[in-house]
């Protein structure tokens, strides 16, 4: 006899094993860069009732965003619902995230009965609107970031309708590319089918059934349990959102995190009402980047359900930054919900050491850059979010380099590759030691600098980056970090800019992409010093820095002068 | 004599050789010895009787290369890079895998920041010089390089595995400059774009050359003086060997020789029994590792990464290694209870040392050998041939948590842990067949170490193969495979260009540079015939903006351009499901595959002759899971007569490994003696 708890386990299994493989059929099949290099895209398989089973993520932008999707498609078709069909949808006000990302769903039935759905979301690199790669800037409506799809059937018996690939083909600036990514996504959502049929044909609908409900629950066990190990209480945390995309003012954004028992509460009353700039999050985007810090919090490792995520309240009145109405433009929606994570993040930093560190660079600092090249006479679209520095933890230095929290398991573009493909090139990519990071006991990661050259005469850009004027926080006495910003090197002026809608570039004009160091933890002053004198033989920091920072006297030779730093040190 | 192999590991040396007068094969283990390990060679043999003289050729395998880059035991390196991209090694590719952890730490660089040093000089994607290689540059690097005793240098400059030129000026400068350094530059070993993970590559030879070097030189000066003169090899990653003389300047080359032997030898048995489509699967004591043949080929990938795990982004190194699965489920797999109450197997391995709670050891965890003593698949006195007594008190002991936990009783407890462990080797399976487009109907599976012949029954059936194949000396199959090995060198080469832009002939004359390239490797080796050389081609293409690519063989003496398009196309429908039959294709890399054929050890047929009483040991009861509890046969490998067949339920046991085969399954013995059921 074998228990039925070893079943549900071995199903669990091969239901993981199903959202992997759906991940690798779109990041195999995909013609874009931002699907395949930043793997933002995430794929999943929920119950008949849309709630999350297994998910896998490439980025964490969709943890738990699932849900919302597939239940906007059970609202609108109800029972219209048949084998062979698939939906489609990249409507923000609907459970979704920007209309960038689209969502193909799609049910699937065993003997006619639906018993699970499989869904697939990806960011296409263009979808029309008022500029390429979709995400203006300084759009003010939703209509200007491109087309919308809102729950749309694009396939009948597993035909794909014709007309709407023609709609797609009409409406982007990049067919070839978002229809290669439609067909990537539907691949994936079909894979999931046959998958999951031939679980439901070995092991019986009723088993099944039974682990769908076992796999919710068993997570929702371990949440409560990790709440409950948290001192009740009430938490909170204020940041600023620095400029929305139109204006360059700084918005006020503040959480209340409440734990009492078992049960944790998010509230963001009281942060900025929405913008007229695209900085904006519907509350898709805010209940995702809530549950990324909480899963944070409570199990990184263990696959992502809806379980987890059932002993969260999060309460915020409509029509804020992280609530916005139709028709409020969210194409850079991700800078918003950065905030909103980190919100959550630094309410409960202190709380919890061991698994949440300083304040990072936070934000993805992307960048397009588009034109055309005139050697194929072709519009070419580069999209690169950049990494930056990490804060530091409670028993290491902060990671350098790496890429913020709203992505995951996100590469960046090899120089290599990135000069063959485009007609720009990489003249330096290297750590940011120049503007330092936040000291500490353990100090902040450092952030990184990329330098474009611009090899053709008809090119431009546009960016937007976050804590360009709020500094990543330090914590328990760890000093600040440092900004990130955009240089523009144009006939030999230098501008710095952090969020611009457009700039144009010609031949021999340099861009760079500067990201900040993160937060330090402790005292600076109590930093070992064979630390300090290791990041100054490494160049990381400079004996300036050694000695204002770090109060460790660096001499000529590079040595370390032990009696000026014991006295300096003391005198602090 | 003939052929013989060392597999040096860290507890055992194994020695497999093969006496080409009597067709025999000759197996035997010794303790390895650490001050001189060909100590343990020659213990080996002089346990197995065979004398230096009478081999012909010598195989190593052995474990320095990579215990040298797990224990952080290399040398002091450095790196010479382009002008603004020393921070390329650290930066990696920023990515966090583990994506809620919120104290994600990057791999450490095996350069330090302060011994990246950076000289002016650029080529572009074209391979044409922007900006000329500085010397006075390099002069201050070299200098700096003397001051911190620098003892190897990997040299990457962007854009080399298009033009070499100037990583070849910059690496002849230095070593007339510092002779006694060892200087790698990175497009000797791999001539693939993406600069962090070529200069990953470049780091870790150089960072473990010296050693290695050192070491090959004392192998060879020791073989040589207790009397072997024949040519020696060592096995690589991809499949194949090479000379002592390239596995010197090359090592890296070495990382993973023990598991490419293992499945070099699948594809033997494959070619014996004339089956071209084979699943391999290799169960050890803490890992199951498993890979697909087809066509007869192993399957080499450049995508491999040291230390990688679903949350680590690893250390990519790109030289051609078999395409090899692991998963953290093995022998020694501890079974164990999550916070909710859920029963996991592994990846906590009890290891060799305490070993499963049965070996009476000090274990008191219990694992997937103890779950099949319960079971009644492995005799208690018969384990490594009665060499070790297995306690199945203790074993008993350590189930009962199991037991209580789950609420049912011992054997069932065992039960669970088996299904639990079979269905993450079957996960693991399905992802190297399945979920790569292949069809487990048409494959058969073939299994290695010890652990493989007692799961195999159970995960062919559910993967749905035709065939399970248990070879011979499934506890030597490494060892085996690499006696089985030929030389060989892959070479891969990245050139972007859009197919209709391409003339077969270009392509053509891409290989024939790579056959040169090819050639010229091989005749530094006296005992290789160029005439005898032979070469497969292939080239990896993708649909114009896609990222990956699919690789398809081409005859560029047949092939045209349309041919090449609709192989493409077909191998990406059934890669992924679908083709662009209307998108542009571009041609990515092109890979050559050289081996040069030496005579390969013929298995001989066993010689049978035994009668029933000697091929039937007993009646044991076993539960063979879902099949149910069954006082079953219990026969004695050694004593099987060729042509013998039945139907399960039954087992069979051999020294070092027992076989089951469930009810309804048939047992057929061929003429190898090789266990085949179906």
């Amino acid at each position: 006899m074998i228990a039925d708890s070893i079943t549900q386990e071995i199903i669990r299994g091969k239901l993981l094993a199903t959202a992997d493989e759906m991940g690798i059929v779109i990041s195999r099949c995909s013609m874009s860069p931002v699907i395949y290099e930043v793997l933002d895209f995430a794929c999943g398989v929920c119950d008949p009732k849309g709630q999350l089973i297994v998910q896998t993520n490439g980025i964490t932008l969709f943890t738990g965003t699932f849900a919302l999707q597939v239940q906007s498609i059970i609202r609108r078709f109800g029972d219209d619902i048949s084998p062979g069909d698939v939906f489609m949808t990249n409507d923000p006000f609907d459970g979704g995230t920007h209309t960038c990302d689209i969502a193909l769903i799609k049910p699937i039935f065993i003997d006619s009965k639906l018993e699970s759905f499989a869904i697939a979301v990806a960011h296409w690199s263009e979808v029309g609107g008022a500029v390429a790669g979709s995400i203006s800037p300084s759009a003010t409506e939703i209509y200007q970031e491109g087309i919308r799809f809102p729950g749309i059937r694009v396939c009948r018996n597993d035909e794909v309708q014709p007309d709407i690939i023609e709609l797609i083909r009409e409406n982007t600036r990049l067919p070839t590319m978002c229809i290669g990514d439609f067909n990537a996504e539907l691949a994936a959502v079909r894979i999931a089918e046959t998958r999951v049929t031939e679980i439901f044909t070995k092991y019986g609908k009723e088993t099944v059934r039974k682990t769908f409900n076992y796999i919710l629950e068993s997570s929702d066990k371990l949440s409560r349990q990790a709440i409950r190990d948290l001192p009740d209480g009430i938490y909170s945390a204020k940041d600023f959102i620095d400029g929305d995309g139109v204006s360059n003012d700084q918005f006020p954004v503040c959480v209340e995190v409440r734990i009492k028992g078992d049960e944790i509460a998010f509230d963001f009353t009281g942060s900025s009402p929405q913008r007229n700039g695209p900085i904006n999050c519907a509350f898709g985007a805010l209940s995702a980047a809530v549950k990324t810090v909480f899963k944070a919090l409570v199990d990184p490792q263990g696959p992502s359900n809806e379980g987890w995520f059932r002993p969260i309240t999060i309460i915020c009145p409509e029509g804020t930054i992280f609530t916005a109405k139709k028709p409020a433009p969210t194409g850079w929606y991700y800078e918003g919900s950065a905030q909103a994570s980190e919100l959550v993040w630094r309410a409960l930093a202190e709380l919890a050491p061991d698994q949440l560190s300083a304040g990072s660079y936070m934000s993805l600092c992307a960048a397009y850059i588009f034109g055309k090249d005139p050697d194929t006479d072709e519009m070419f679209v580069h999209i690169e979010p950049a990494v930056g520095g990490w804060g530091a933890q409670s028993d290491s230095d902060g990671t350098g380099a790496l890429i913020a929290t709203t992505d995951g398991d996100t590469y960046n573009y090899s120089v290599e590759l990135f000069e063959a493909k485009f007609p720009l090139r990489i003249t330096e990519y290297s750590l940011n030691v120049n503007d330092g990071v936040g000291a500490g006991y353990w100090r902040g990661g450092f952030g990184a600098i990329r330098e474009f050259e611009i090899l053709i005469n008809d090119a431009h850009t546009y960016c937007s980056f976050g804590r360009s004027i709020e500094k990543p926080w330090g914590l328990k006495g760890g000093k600040e970090g440092t900004n990130n910003y955009m240089e523009i090197i144009r006939s030999g002026i230098l501008k710095r800019v952090s969020r611009i809608s457009h700039q144009e570039l010609s031949k021999g004009d340099k861009l760079r992409v500067v990201t900040g160091g993160g937060g330090g933890f402790g005292s600076p002053l109590e930093r070992p010093i064979s630390l300090v004198h290791e990041d100054f033989l490494n160049g990381y920091i400079s004996n300036e820095v050694a000695k204002s920072d770090f109060g460790v006297v660096i001499d000529e030779n590079g040595k370390v002068d032990d009696i000026e730093t014991t006295r300096l040190r003391e005198g602090q | 004599m003939g052929r013989m192999a060392a597999d040096i590991g860290g507890t055992f040396t194994d020695v497999v050789a093969f006496d080409e007068i009597s067709g025999e094969l000759i197996t035997e283990k010794s303790l390895t010895t650490p001050k001189d390990l060909t100590d343990g060679v020659k213990d080996a043999i002089n346990l197995a009787g065979i004398t230096p003289q009478s081999i012909t050729f010598f195989v190593h395998g052995g474990t320095t290369v990579i215990n040298a880059i797990t224990e952080r035991k290399g040398v002091k390196t450095a790196l010479v890079t382009t002008k603004g991209f020393r921070d390329i090694l650290e930066i990696a590719r920023g990515n966090r895998p583990d994506l809620y952890n919120l104290r994600f730490r990057k791999p450490t660089p095996f350069v330090p920041r302060k011994l990246r040093f950076e000289v002016s000089e650029r080529i572009d994607s074209n391979g044409k010089i922007i900006e000329p290689l500085c010397m006075s540059d390099l002069d201050l690097v070299i200098s700096q390089c003397k001051q911190e005793k620098i003892e190897a240098i990997a040299i990457v400059f962007l854009h080399s595995y298009s033009s070499p030129y100037h990583e070849e000026q910059c690496s002849k400068y230095i070593i007339e400059h510092l002779p006694d350094v060892a200087v790698t530059a990175s497009h000797e070993i791999t001539r693939e774009w993406r600069e962090y993970e070529r200069a990953n590559t470049a780091v870790l030879n150089a960072y473990v050359q010296p050693i290695v070097q050192d070491y090959f030189n004392a192998l060879e000066t020791s073989l040589n003086s207790k009397g072997f003169n024949c040519p020696m090899h060592a096995m690589q990653s991809n499949g194949g060997s090479t000379s002592f003389e390239w596995a010197r300047s090359h090592p890296i080359t070495l990382v993973e020789s023990g598991p490419s032997a293992g499945v070099n030898g699948a594809a033997l048995v494959g070619k014996l029994c004339e089956e071209s489509n084979v699943i391999y699967l290799d169960i050890g004591g803490t890992t199951a590792k498993c890979s697909v043949i087809q066509g007869g080929k192993v399957t080499v990938t450049t995508d491999y990464k040291l230390e990688w795990s679903r949350l680590n982004p690893g250390y990519p190194v790109k030289i051609p290694v078999v395409d090899i699965v692991e998963i953290g489920t093995g022998g020694g797999s501890i079974a164990w209870f999550d916070k909710v109450g859920s029963l996991k197997v592994g990846p906590l391995s009890a290891g060799a040392d305490p070993g499963p709670a049965c070996y009476g050891m000090g274990g008191i965890e219990p694992t997937v050998t103890d779950a099949k003593l319960i079971a009644g698949v492995l005799d208690p006195n018969y384990f490594a041939g009665g060499r070790i007594k297995l306690d199945l008190n203790k074993a008993e002991q350590a189930m009962n948590k199991i037991a209580k936990g789950l609420g049912v009783d011992i054997l069932s407890a065992a039960e669970s842990i088996i299904r639990l462990a079979d269905a993450d080797m079957i996960n693991a399976l399905k992802l190297v067949s399945i979920q790569r487009g292949h069809d487990p109907r048409d494959f058969v599976l073939v299994v290695g170490g010890g652990g493989g012949a007692m799961h195999a029954a159970t995960l062919g059936r559910e993967l749905g193969v035709k065939e399970i194949i248990v070879p011979r000396y499934p506890g030597y199959f490494s060892a085996w495979g690499m006696l089985a090995t030929e030389p060989r060198k892959d070479f891969v080469l990245t050139r972007l260009r859009q197919i209709d832009n391409i003339s077969v002939n270009e392509i053509k004359e891409i290989f024939s540079d790579l056959e040169d390239s090819a050639k010229d490797y091989f005749s530094d080796d006296k005992d290789i015939n160029i005439g005898d050389v032979k070469f497969e081609t292939s080239i990896d293409l993708r649909y114009q903006g896609q990222e990956h690519w699919v690789g398809i063989s081409v005859d560029y003496s047949r092939d045209s351009l349309d041919s090449i398009k609709k192989n493409f196309h077909i191998a990406h429908e059934r890669a992924f499901t679908f083709s662009l039959k209307s998108t542009l294709i571009e041609i990515v890399n092109y890979h050559l595959i050289a081996t040069a054929p030496v005579p390969r050890p013929s298995s001989n047929s066993i010689k049978g002759g035994f009668d029933e009483s000697q091929s039937f040991k007993g009646k044991r009861k076993v539960s063979f899971g879902e099949d149910g509890v069954h006082e079953c046969h219990v026969l004695d490998r050694e004593c099987l007569n060729p042509g013998f067949t039945m139907e399960g339920p039954l087992l069979v046991e051999e020294k070092s490994a027992t076989t089951i085969i469930h009810p309804k399954q048939i047992l057929n013995v061929d003429s190898l003696g090789y266990l085949h059921i179906s």
